[in-house]
């Protein structure tokens, strides 16, 4: 299956999920497993890395959207790094791109997050 | 691929299961991609097909029939491509709290609609019938 799941951090310690891949209704359950696991180890501040994801349907984007509702109900948020233009048009067409915070690049995130401490 | 007259066809049935929805991904994007259809037109085949597929499998975990089949149907001709996608998922029958939440399948019907010229959804006997059509050109 053409999907790989992996974390990194940005510097201050901000947890990064890095998919790459399809995500998909068979592969979105490890992103949604992951973020919930990162939820209940007590991450407020979380980023999906979409850098190498080459195919992103409605399934991924429901697990995003209930991956944002739970970080915000813990005062928390959720930030996307989406250099490629085809995966962007996917939260364009749908009006996401106003919804999620999306960046061009893990340093532009670096710099557009707001550390909470 | 240069079709005259009577469309060509290219047909494939995959398990109604999560992990074959990649497959008729894949072929849809062989059928899209030589026809007369600009990279994003191709790309919006491949997600409108992932998409119905998508559903399809959804449907058939709620209904309890995922041992059933889709059908992935491409009808080729000079200036357009028609896709038709059957299941024998059962019933879609959404619960009046469905109907009004912004769940994965409406969002998966949203994107259709919005990336094919035409959509209709067509009730079976057991399962459900997507035609899709998208323009070339």
């Amino acid at each position: 299956m053409n999907f790989k799941i992996d974390t990194y951090s940005l510097d201050g310690g901000v947890p990064v999920i890095k998919l790459e891949g399809e995500v998909d209704v068979y592969t979105a359950p490890q992103l949604k497993q992951q973020m919930i696991s990162m939820l209940e180890a007590g991450t407020r501040q979380m980023v999906i890395d979409l850098t190498n994801v080459e195919y992103f349907d409605s399934t991924a984007l429901g697990v995003l959207i209930g991956g944002l509702k739970r970080i915000r109900e813990r005062d928390g948020n959720l930030a996307l790094i989406c250099p490629s233009p085809r995966i962007r048009r996917v939260f364009e067409i749908t009006g996401l791109d106003k919804i999620f915070d999306i960046y061009s690049s893990a340093d532009e995130a670096k710099t557009g997050i707001e550390i909470i401490r | 691929m240069e079709a005259q007259g009577e469309p060509v066809v290219v047909e494939l049935k995959i398990p109604c299961k999560p992990e074959y929805v990649g497959v008729a991904r894949l072929a849809i994007l062989g059928v899209a991609s030589r026809m007369r259809f600009s990279y994003d037109q191709v790309e919006d085949v491949r997600l409108a097909v992932g998409e119905a597929c998508t559903t399809a499998v959804e449907w058939g975990a709620k209904n309890k029939r995922d041992n059933t089949d889709i059908v992935v149907r491409s009808s080729i001709s000079n200036d357009k491509l028609m896709i038709d996608v059957i299941d024998g998922a059962g019933q879609r029958q959404e619960t009046p709290a469905e109907q009004d939440s912004i769940e994965p399948e409406s969002l998966g019907a949203l994107l259709i609609t919005l990336l094919v010229d035409e959509v209709t959804v067509t009730p079976l006997n057991g399962g459900t019938h997507v035609k899709m059509v998208k323009y070339a050109g």
